[in-house]
């Protein structure tokens, strides 16, 4: 059993938990769950007895209140850090890891141990893969592997910080049998933090985190049987409320119809509660009409070789004017190198490529061009040591707006797009969701006709994913762009007009979002059609 | 301490180590160095660019220009031409040194009148116009010898040059390079591989296991510990042969003393790691910690007996100058053990590193910052 | 013209705004220099001698009373041979004298008396300096009337100070490594921060974005010599200047450009900044070596003395030695000029092709 007493951390003299009160028994699952920087992490550091703490924790019998004390059930603990692979060395292979691990640990090597050994490594899938070095294998084998090391000492305290995040759906299915068999048959307490909501109701217990406090207990039926009442279907209201997507949160009582929550609307609700309404975000509409029939990039045959690897074959793709495509794959399948060969940034191997209907060989053909695309990156990458405004005027200068212009547009975008209080901060010291608006005001500045978004909304909270797709509709309705955007929110492709699923490099499905459940009328999600191509 | 903790970080560490080809660095790096700067430092001063006027173009001063140009030290041009031209080429940079021996330099000496010879030396490199300075006076001093063959009364010199008789810069160097190269690789190879664990955040593999701060410290620096002590016997090898060292001491006191110096550089870098959070953090500090002192400090550049005040001082908190002083004496003086001063820097150097190591361990945090 | 200035203006924001690079490029300039000018004495100064005096002792006192600072410390006394020996075996001292009891009667009766001298050449050109001082010395002791008198001119740094000329030759090194690491970190900063794809979607000619870049490098290194000439050499070490501060300052530029040229070849070929650390080590190495900084050019190897030619630092040298120290006229310093911007033309041309052909 482990209980948690009035623990609080602070870091960098910033609070990032505080009063955080509760008891797990054996053989549970307890889930963290919370926006980026609500105090999952810390907590998770502090149990682990990894960072300096407040209050104290009692595991068993044992009472430990700061790292030095927490030593000596080090023994009992797993603890596996934010991170894909971070606690992965990427030279050694994975026999190398599993013999290091066992050796730092002290495992006694014996019949026994081999057994479960083994029986970890075939659970994980990686029994073929001994000899593979670390740096070498896909997000998802990365997290297995983590996993597989983290408990291998048999831990009876499992500690996982966001084990899932980045993992393509297929291996979190695999990550989480591991980890509730291991619940089930060693009575494991397990501690999970978690960014998808679907994962929710593979967990005992939920602890709701929002600014290093917490806001709501219970398993995942509990929670949304709590919020029932605040949630709509969409409609316009005087009184106090969120609409977004196609319902809306309201704390009063509303004369129409309700809406089964999800766990998403647990943070809406919270926001309402808590009065941080979302401010509107508009694109304004552009005066000249929006010809929806041009085909504004075709690729035909494309691939890409890596050594012996192909990392794009053969795919063919179309995008047209004022359609939102998503580009939907695992870890590994070729979704960034696809984009990066549309944008010019790898040269292909194989195949044709048509912008504009103009045919693409060289560089040379792309020049005239540059100005008509628009491209977020991963991560956002922009000059960190700018500001959000220097950033604007800089990209706007670059793009020969004129000085006069470009305030105007900084401006009225920062407005639009709600980052008007942030112009003068860094972007490392932003919201990754504010971060992420702000990338995307940047890439329209000189209102492209077609956005190339690689992974945009990758670490981002549910309230912020959920405003960027809003962005994303007024700036295909408004503006009348294209969109070719990448994910791994597989959620997330409900909001695209039309869906391509990429595997192993190849295209395996191109087809509309309805289309795609006319096939299978039995999914509920569009996670499980996902599922049913890539079994 | 556990064996089974160091064996398993030791053998990581090989690994790691030799897949990202970093093994090179205890070898490549201060082999580059010591053969670099081995060759490149020359205190000597030989081929001394000298222009002679001969103004007086008599017996004695062909004599005189005779002396100069049978002198290994300079290599001289005898030219009728101005003053003013002459001290244009050395503006030039086209020579080092001018001697201009007046019209009636002969004529002079023979009624015992005395001349004036002038010389005009180009002091841009300050150090190199003393040394050119002193030679010529030599010259100079051997030729009026040549006239007062029984000048009686003049007091002699008898100079013996203890340790390096041939006065080979390579035997005043190379030893002292050694001393440089023992510090820096180490504290920077230390430095980086505990960097790299934060940087990459792999260090949650200790901070989150029962793994002892002294377990972790001893496993990480012994796979160092291991390779630096190979190099040591590498670059004694290339100190040997290729410049062609003596080596007149204990080749048992060299080595323990160089696994004792290797002991308090991994220190140094221990301390260091323990600051820097990212691996070019690392590299930074320690290059700023190591290389002046090893330079400066370490009496290969200036003898520590001619220090003063604060350098004086700061000479003895580095741990350099013990070791140089055990390996000068090693390769070029051999006292060895007979020394009370070797044998007591030998204990120095060894409490100094194993106080380095000590707050090493009291600062290392099992904990993130 | 406006977006070249732009991203001029772009980088020396980032470069500011980044307190590292800054505290480090300062230290450089001035501490390093600084230091180097203080701290480097090649000059045998406050030698520490040992004597042992077997003889009546009033012609040694003689002697000995002339050896003082800033040469020599105060000479400290032995009993015997041994001991003294054993000072040098220690390094207590570096120079060791012997009078024996001969020594004063052999001087008055002119029976050409010696003086033992034992040095501790582990010091080699030390010890030499100090044994030309003790001759020095002992020269206004002999009976001997020399028909030729040397009067010996040291020009350009008639103190020949050390000091000096350490500093100048520091800030050249500086120059050239700030330089390169510089250069090769404006290109790869945004490999790391994953900006460079960013840039290569600008539409902006490449050839702007390069010139752009390097120029902003060069132009942060020559804010950092005028604050070192001015304040350190200048100011604190107050370095002579007998030439053309003129001249230094457009030599300086050229040579800049042309290590810059260096940089952008090491950023080609790097993936991060530890890789730049590594390179830029490998490739100035050499061309410090053979520069002629610290073994003069003519005393080379045959062989060494032709690839010396190739490094742009030689020239660079000399050139600044020449302005610096002996105040050398224009059209005499055209060849250092010749050199730095010849070498320039084609290394920065190398390193300019090199990073093209990664847009």
């Amino acid at each position: 059993m482990l209980e948690v007493k009035d623990l609080a951390v602070s870091h960098k003299k910033k609070i990032a938990i505080k009063n955080l009160n509760f008891k797990v028994d054996d053989g549970k699952i307890l889930g963290f769950i919370g926006a980026d920087g609500a105090g999952k992490s810390s907590a998770l550091n502090a149990i682990a007895g990894v960072i300096k703490f407040d209050g104290e924790i009692i595991y068993n019998d044992f009472i430990y209140k700061s790292p030095k004390e927490a030593e000596n059930i080090k023994l009992n603990i797993g603890y596996m850090p934010q991170g894909i692979g971070l606690v992965l060395y990427k030279t050694l292979t994975i026999k190398e890891h599993l013999d290091f691990f066992a050796d730092i640990r002290d495992i006694k090597i014996n019949k026994e141990f081999l057994e479960y050994k083994n029986h970890l490594l075939s659970m994980a899938g990686l029994e073929k893969f001994l000899d593979r070095r670390a740096g070498d294998l896909s997000g998802g084998m990365m997290q297995k592997l983590s996993l597989v090391c983290t408990m291998l000492h048999r831990p009876k305290l499992l500690i996982l910080d966001e084990p899932t995040t980045g993992v393509d759906p297929l291996s979190r299915i695999e990550l989480w049998e591991i980890l509730e068999q291991s619940a089930k048959e060693f009575n494991t307490i397990s501690i999970i933090s978690t960014a998808y909501m679907g994962e929710a109701s593979k967990m005992d217990d939920i602890l709701l985190f929002d600014e290093g406090e917490i806001i709501a207990r219970g398993n995942s039926e509990q929670l949304i049987n709590e919020i029932k009442p605040f949630v709509y279907e969409k409609t316009t209201t005087d009184k106090k409320h969120i609409t977004i997507s196609d319902s809306t949160y309201c704390l009063e009582n509303l004369e129409i119809q309700h809406q089964k929550p999800t766990l998403e609307s647990l943070f809406f609700v919270n926001a309402l509660k808590k009065d941080r309404l979302l401010p509107k975000l508009q694109i304004a509409k552009s005066k000249e009409s929006i010809d929806k029939n041009i085909v504004v990039m075709k690729a035909t045959k494309i691939t890409k070789k890596f050594g012996d690897f192909y990392a794009n074959r053969n795919v063919d793709c179309e995008l047209k004017s004022g359609e939102i495509l998503g580009l939907l794959g695992a870890n590994g399948a070729g979704k960034t190198t696809f984009i990066k060969m549309l944008l010019g940034l790898l040269p292909l191997d194989g195949g044709e490529l048509e912008l504009f209907d103009k045919k693409i060989k060289d560089s040379d053909d792309r020049n005239g061009l540059k100005s008509q695309i628009g491209y977020v990156s991963q991560h956002f990458a922009l000059y960190d040591d700018m500001t959000v405004r220097e950033n604007m005027m800089f990209f706007a200068s670059i793009h020969k707006i004129d000085t006069k212009k470009s305030v105007q547009l900084i401006d009225s975008y920062s407005k639009e797009l709600g980052f008007e209080k942030y112009l003068d901060e860094m972007p490392k010291s932003l919201p990754l969701g504010i971060n992420q608006r702000f990338s995307l005001a940047v890439s329209i500045l000189h209102e492209p006709k077609v956005l190339f978004l690689d992974e945009p909304t990758s670490g981002v909270d549910a309230i912020a994913r959920a405003q960027f797709w809003e962005l994303l509709k007024e700036l295909k309705n408004n503006r009348g762009i294209s969109i070719l955007i990448t994910t791994h929110y597989m959620s997330e492709a409900e909001f695209c007009d039309r869906v391509v699923l990429l595997k192993d490099g190849e295209k395996i499905a191109d087809d509309k979002v309805e289309n795609f459940y006319k096939k299978f009328p039995n999914a509920k999600s569009f996670e499980e059609i996902f599922l049913e191509y890539y079994k | 301490m556990r064996l089974r903790i160091i064996k398993a970080y030791f053998l990581k560490e090989m690994i790691e180590l030799i897949r990202t080809k970093m093994i090179m660095m205890p070898y490549l790096m201060p082999l580059l160095i010591v053969i670099l700067f081995g060759y490149g430092i020359k205190m000597q001063v030989t081929g001394v660019r000298t222009l002679i006027l001969d103004n007086d173009n008599s017996q004695i001063s062909r004599k005189m220009i005779l002396k100069f140009e049978h002198s290994k030290y300079f290599t001289t041009t005898v030219k009728n031409m101005s003053e003013k031209d002459a001290l244009r080429e050395i503006k030039k940079a086209n020579i080092d040194a001018i001697i201009i021996i007046p019209s009636s330099f002969e004529k002079n000496s023979l009624k015992g009148i005395k001349t004036e010879i002038g010389v005009f030396i180009d002091a841009s490199f300050p150090s190199r116009s003393t040394t050119i300075s002193n030679y010529i006076q030599g010259v100079v001093m051997d030729l009026a010898n040549d006239f007062n063959i029984n000048s009686s009364g003049m007091i002699n010199i008898n100079t013996r040059n203890l340790f390096n008789q041939a006065l080979r810069d390579e035997e005043m160097i190379v030893p002292g390079l050694i001393g440089m190269v023992l510090l820096i690789s180490p504290a920077i190879l230390t430095a980086l591989i505990i960097a790299k664990e934060k940087e990459e955040g792999t260090i949650f593999n200790f901070y989150s296991s029962p793994v002892s701060k002294g377990e972790f410290l001893v496993a990480k620096l012994s796979a160092i510990f291991f390779l630096v002590s190979i190099a040591i016997f590498v670059i004694f090898l290339v100190a040997s042969y290729l410049f062609d060292l003596p080596f007149r001491g204990s080749f048992f006191l060299f080595w323990l003393a160089s696994e004792f110096y290797v002991f308090t550089a991994l220190g140094f870098g221990l301390l260091v790691s323990i600051i820097a959070s990212s691996q070019i953090v690392a590299i930074i500090v320690t290059l700023m910690l190591t290389i002046i002192p090893a330079f400066m400090y370490s009496g290969m550049i200036m003898p520590i007996s001619s220090m003063s005040g604060d350098a004086f001082i700061t000479a003895h908190i580095y741990p350099v100058m013990y070791y140089n002083h055990i390996i000068y004496d090693t390769f070029l003086i051999g006292q060895g053990f007979n020394s009370p001063t070797n044998i007591s820097y030998l204990l120095l150097l060894f409490g100094y590193g194993i106080v380095l190591f000590l707050l090493g361990l009291l600062f290392l945090k099992k904990e993130i910052k | 013209m406006k977006i070249f200035i732009t991203i001029l203006l772009k980088e020396l924001i980032s470069f500011f705004r980044s307190f590292g690079l800054v505290i480090l490029v300062i230290y450089f300039f001035t501490a390093e220099v600084y230091v180097a000018a203080n701290g480097m004495e090649i000059e045998a100064k406050n030698v520490a001698v040992g004597v042992v005096d077997k003889s009546a002792g009033g012609m040694s006192k003689k002697i000995l009373s002339n050896l003082h600072s800033p040469e020599f410390q105060t000479p400290k006394f032995y009993k015997s041979q041994k001991e003294l020996s054993d000072a040098i075996y220690n390094k207590n001292i570096m120079v060791g004298m012997i009078f024996d009891e001969q020594f004063e009667k052999d001087y008055y009766k002119k029976l050409n008396p010696t003086i033992n001298i034992l040095i501790d050449s582990t010091t080699a050109s030390q010890s030499l300096m100090a044994i030309g001082y003790i001759q020095n010395i002992l020269m206004k002791f002999n009976n001997l009337e020399l028909p030729v008198a040397l009067k010996m001119h040291k020009l350009f740094n008639q103190n020949a100070d050390t000091g000096l000329f350490m500093g100048v030759s520091e800030l050249l090194s500086v120059i050239t490594l700030l330089t390169t690491i510089l250069t090769a970190i404006a290109f790869v900063k945004e490999k790391e921060s994953g900006t460079w794809d960013i840039m290569l979607l600008m539409p902006v000619n490449p050839k702007i974005i390069i010139l752009a870049k390097s120029l902003s490098q060069i132009i942060i290194i020559m804010i950092g010599v005028v604050l070192s000439v001015g304040l350190i050499l200048f100011q604190s070490l107050d370095v002579p200047i007998n030439g053309n501060l003129l001249h230094f300052f457009i030599l300086t530029f050229f040579y800049v450009a042309t290590t810059a040229g260096i940089g952008l070849f090491i950023a080609a070929v790097s993936k991060n900044i530890m890789q730049i650390s590594q390179l830029s080590i490998v490739i100035m190495m050499p061309i410090i070596f053979l520069s002629g900084a610290w073994t003069p050019i003519y005393a080379m190897h045959p062989l060494l003395q032709y690839l010396s030619a190739l490094s742009p630092l030689s020239y660079y040298i000399e050139g600044c030695e020449s302005i610096f120290f002996r105040g050398t006229s224009f059209v005499d310093l055209l060849p250092y000029f010749g050199g730095v911007l010849i070498l320039g033309v084609i290394l920065y041309w190398y390193g300019f092709r090199k990073i093209g052909k990664l847009f």
